[in-house]
């Protein structure tokens, strides 16, 4: 009605002013421009006026007024975009379902904001999606519009604040239940984007979606999104569109990476960039004043701001920031945290887990590169995040154990504790191995000695997390690691030949774990394995066999130091006897074999006759590991016989033996760096180098 | 006599011998070019369809050291004929002269049933289980190399250790709960 009366008026005025000269004609001609600009506008109005007001219950069919005000909205829309106090009034208008819900899919069709939509108008449309009975189609419509339009927000405190509340609404309403699910489905056709959603989810939390879904499925959104998207692009390229540009790109990029591309994407970090440009919208609508992230430059401007920080658009650019991660350490933002685990889970599985075309080498380089920043996040952060780790433990199923190895090992260090035995199956025995799950052990123990409680019976597991273990399960965990590397290191010696330079990450090994009482408070003392003990005692290099006496030193002291505890307080843990003996068989040996030139090793399960010795053919067999005569030794015995005798034409170094040279020969291997060794004779043997016959020296073995 | 056994012949000096069996036959030639330029020792490279082995070449075929079982994840018939093949093997192979190496794993890991098939056959079967990314050349000779460090020691090339002791550690596990912590 009204908008035929505005019509049949300007008509009017047109008619009536033909005769009127040409000079007036045209100033007049542009106040009725004007004026019909006015007009123009005045039916839009009076349609949002109509959608404000109109009562609950008013019947659809036939009903011209709806129609026609309708019409006209749908109108400016696509040619101008709605104002946000319009998309407000028409949002409120659908999901009240105050005309019943025929309408509601129609006017969601049109809701092309012209600038921003106000985040008070999605809050609201929120709630009337839990409350009214809005048919589930609609209710996809309008999150897909809510996805498309969810940069064009203009804050998003509080819709933050209900995103749980969104998802576990998805979640809980329709997509849980295989029943339901499967009756959405039925109802939806099994429609790309909703089958999208559900493979978000399935990377999200996968016990919640059961159902299976086809992994080629890369178009999701696109096609359902473009109406809104092309309107979108349409009213930009004609400028009317005010918001600022970073939209714009984002959309026309999506647009030009074809599905052949789509995937690498994921591999690059996304800008830091506002949720929106329009600033002043964004001081408007929440209490307090926000700053934006990109606009920090300095740790000073962070610590200032600290409190008003506004996240970016897109969690992934926080990776490429250091400012970012400080203040994701400082803040532990809960919300951000989540958000950020979510596309860091979503892209790491697009891209390392569902791989469908044949382009294993073409990205391996923006691949190493991702990695690489994430290692260097998580470095900075001193933890691996949540979703990572998901990651690692599907990946690692189906790890060739060459794709990637650095990273993976380096991703795979940051783990945290893990309460039940779990034994990657993996049979690549490598140096790098065994540092990782030295860097693994050593951020565990470090990690127990940061957050363990003083009571010590439950630990926080990580540290923004409320998951538990206790004390007797983290030494379980760490004796699992232990007891694994073990075996694994036995093994890789063996089939390496006892390299030395797996040797020499073996004992890497070892120096932590010996020292796990002392220097990390858990009351765990775990001996080597023969694998690994024999190997370094009849190691060819010095070094090898200075470290073993170093390891073999903390051992002693740490066994000591438990067990003068164990003496003083009641609840101190508890040392086994077989602990006890394996340190103490170990010792006697060394001591036996270095010092006493006697290869007996009373109680070991190692144990060689006479005869298969005298067989060999070696002359005096017990004596070829001492202190001189050891392969790793040999040379400075012979260096110290040239300098103690120059004289002599035949070299005799069992004439080292005697007391003077003796001690003399122990002063010079102590100045060639021999630290380990000087510690574990000093401590092992009593009055060093002041016994003359070294069969009289005592070894000091401990007792249990 | 079709059960093809692990100790029926006399080795050849210094000589390794394999046996690939792929029913899609897509993988094994390069694989087995690979296994032959990446190895020191003589490698004696067979390759088969499926078990049982024709008894025409029964007299020429050499001692077979490690039996491998080539998997394509994407593929329902392969996983079907490696595992009507196995009871034509001597159990004295099932002491880590068998292993399993799939294929493929990473574009089909939309299909979990698939992969936890395999993983619980090789686990029954206490044998080791390999994952190969054959589609690119640098993957293949990763593969190769793995391969031919569980040949060395089955074939007794390996001082002081052998395949049992090795398979001892390689063999696979079926965790509890393989997609998600047991904490979670």
């Amino acid at each position: 009605m009204a908008k035929l009366v505005s019509l049949s008026d300007s008509d009017l005025s047109a008619s009536s002013e033909e005769s009127v000269s040409s000079r007036i004609h045209r100033s007049l001609r542009l106040a009725e421009q004007e004026k019909r600009k006015n007009e123009a506008e005045k039916p839009f109005v009076l349609a949002l006026k109509y959608f404000s007001e109109v009562e609950v219950g008013t019947p659809v069919v036939g009903n011209d007024e709806f129609e026609n005000h309708l019409a006209q909205v749908e109108k400016v829309a696509f040619s101008k975009g709605l104002s946000p106090e319009a998309v407000s009034v028409m949002l409120e208008f659908a999901m009240s379902l105050r005309m019943g819900s025929s309408p509601c899919a129609r006017v969601l069709k049109c809701l092309i904001p012209d600038s921003v939509v106000p985040q008070e108008a999605v809050f609201r449309a929120v709630v009337w999606l839990s409350v009214g009975k809005i048919p589930i189609s609609t209710q996809v419509l309008f999150i897909k519009w809510v996805l498309t339009v969810f940069d064009m927000i203009d804050a998003k405190d509080k819709l933050r604040a209900i995103y749980g509340f969104i998802f576990s609404f998805i979640t809980d309403e329709n997509l849980v239940c295989d029943s339901n699910a499967f009756k959405l489905l039925g109802k939806a056709g099994r429609q790309p984007y909703l089958l999208h959603l559900l493979s978000l989810y399935k990377v999200f939390c996968p016990e919640l979606v059961t159902l299976s879904i086809p992994s080629r499925m890369r178009s999701g959104f696109k096609n359902h999104i473009s109406p809104w998207k092309s309107a979108l692009m349409a009213l930009q390229k004609r400028g009317s569109l005010q918001v600022a540009s970073s939209i714009s790109l984002n959309f026309t990029l999506k647009n030009k990476t074809g599905s052949r591309k789509r995937r690498h994407r994921h591999l690059e970090l996304p800008e830091l960039s506002r949720v929106t440009n329009t600033g002043v919208n964004t001081e408007q609508t929440s209490s307090r004043k926000l700053v934006p992230l990109v606009q920090i430059q300095s740790f000073e401007q962070l610590l200032k701001n600290m409190h008003q920080i506004e996240l970016p658009a897109q969690m992934g650019s926080l990776l490429g920031s250091r400012l970012a991660l400080q203040y994701l350490d400082c803040v532990q933002d809960e919300s951000a945290l989540l958000r950020l685990n979510f596309w860091l889970g979503y892209a790491l599985h697009e891209e390392f887990l569902f791989c469908t075309d044949g382009g294993a080498g073409q990205n391996a380089e923006e691949a190493l590169q991702f990695l690489n920043k994430l290692l260097s996040a998580q470095q900075f952060l001193q933890e691996g995040f949540h979703s990572s780790d998901a990651f690692l433990y599907k990946f690692l199923n189906i790890w060739d154990g060459s794709l990637l190895r650095p990273q993976i090992l380096g991703l795979l260090s940051n783990i945290p504790v893990i309460p039940s035995s779990r034994e990657c199956q993996n049979e690549k025995l490598s140096c790098g191995l065994i540092e990782c799950l030295n860097n693994m052990l050593l951020k565990w123990l470090t990690w127990h000695s940061v957050y363990a409680l003083e009571d010590d019976l439950d630990i926080s597991l990580h540290s923004h997390t409320s998951i538990n273990i206790t004390l007797s399960g983290f030494k379980d965990s760490v004796m699992d690691l232990v007891c694994f590397v073990g075996r694994l290191a036995s093994v890789g010696l063996q089939l390496e030949g006892c390299h030395s330079l797996l040797l020499s990450f073996v004992l890497d090994f070892y120096e932590t774990v010996c020292d796990t009482f002392l220097k990390f408070g858990l009351p765990l003392v775990v001996m080597p394995p023969p694998g690994v003990f024999y190997p370094a005692m009849f190691a060819t290099d010095p070094v090898s066999l200075d470290r073993l006496a170093y390891i073999m030193n903390r051992y002693k002291m740490n066994l000591t130091s438990a067990k003068s505890q164990e003496k003083v307080t009641s609840h101190a843990f508890h040392i086994s006897r077989q602990t006890y003996q394996e340190f103490n068989n170990y010792l006697a040996f060394m001591v036996n074999c270095l010092w006493n030139s006697s290869m007996r090793c009373p109680e070991t399960d190692i144990q060689l006759s006479e005869e298969l010795l005298a067989k060999s053919g070696v002359p005096q067999p017990w004596m070829r590991f001492d202190l001189i005569h050891h392969p790793a030794f040999m040379m400075y015995a012979v260096e110290f016989h040239q300098k103690c005798w120059p004289g002599r034409k035949d070299m005799d170094l069992n004439s080292i033996k005697q007391a003077k040279p003796w001690s003399w020969y122990l002063e010079f291997l102590f100045t060639q760096g021999f630290g380990g060794l000087k510690d574990f004779f000093q401590n092992n043997i009593s009055r060093p180098g002041q016994e003359l016959d070294s069969a009289q020296s005592k070894k000091q073995p401990l007792v249990s | 006599m079709s059960v093809l056994k692990p100790f029926s012949k006399l080795p050849n000096l210094d000589t390794a011998s394999i046996l690939l069996v792929e029913n899609e036959e897509q993988v094994q030639q390069g694989l087995a070019e690979a296994l032959v330029e990446d190895s020191a020792q003589a490698v004696n490279v067979r390759l088969a369809r499926s078990l049982p082995l024709p008894l025409e070449n029964e007299k020429t075929r050499p001692r077979i050291d490690l039996v491998v079982f080539i998997l394509n994840l994407t593929s329902d018939k392969s996983f079907k004929s490696a595992n009507e093949s196995l009871k034509y093997l001597d159990p004295g192979y099932f002491l880590g002269k068998v292993c399993f190496m799939v294929t493929n794993a990473r574009y089909a890991s939309g299909n979990m049933g698939r992969l936890d098939a395999v993983r619980k056959m090789a686990a029954s079967l206490h044998c080791p289980l390999l994952f190969a990314e054959v589609q690119s050349p640098e993957g293949v000779t990763n593969a190769a190399r793995r391969l031919l460090t569980i040949l060395k020691v089955a074939s007794g090339l390996v001082p002081n250790t052998s395949s049992l002791y090795l398979s001892n550690l390689t063999r696979c596990t079926k965790p509890p709960d393989i997609d998600q912590p047991s904490f979670d």
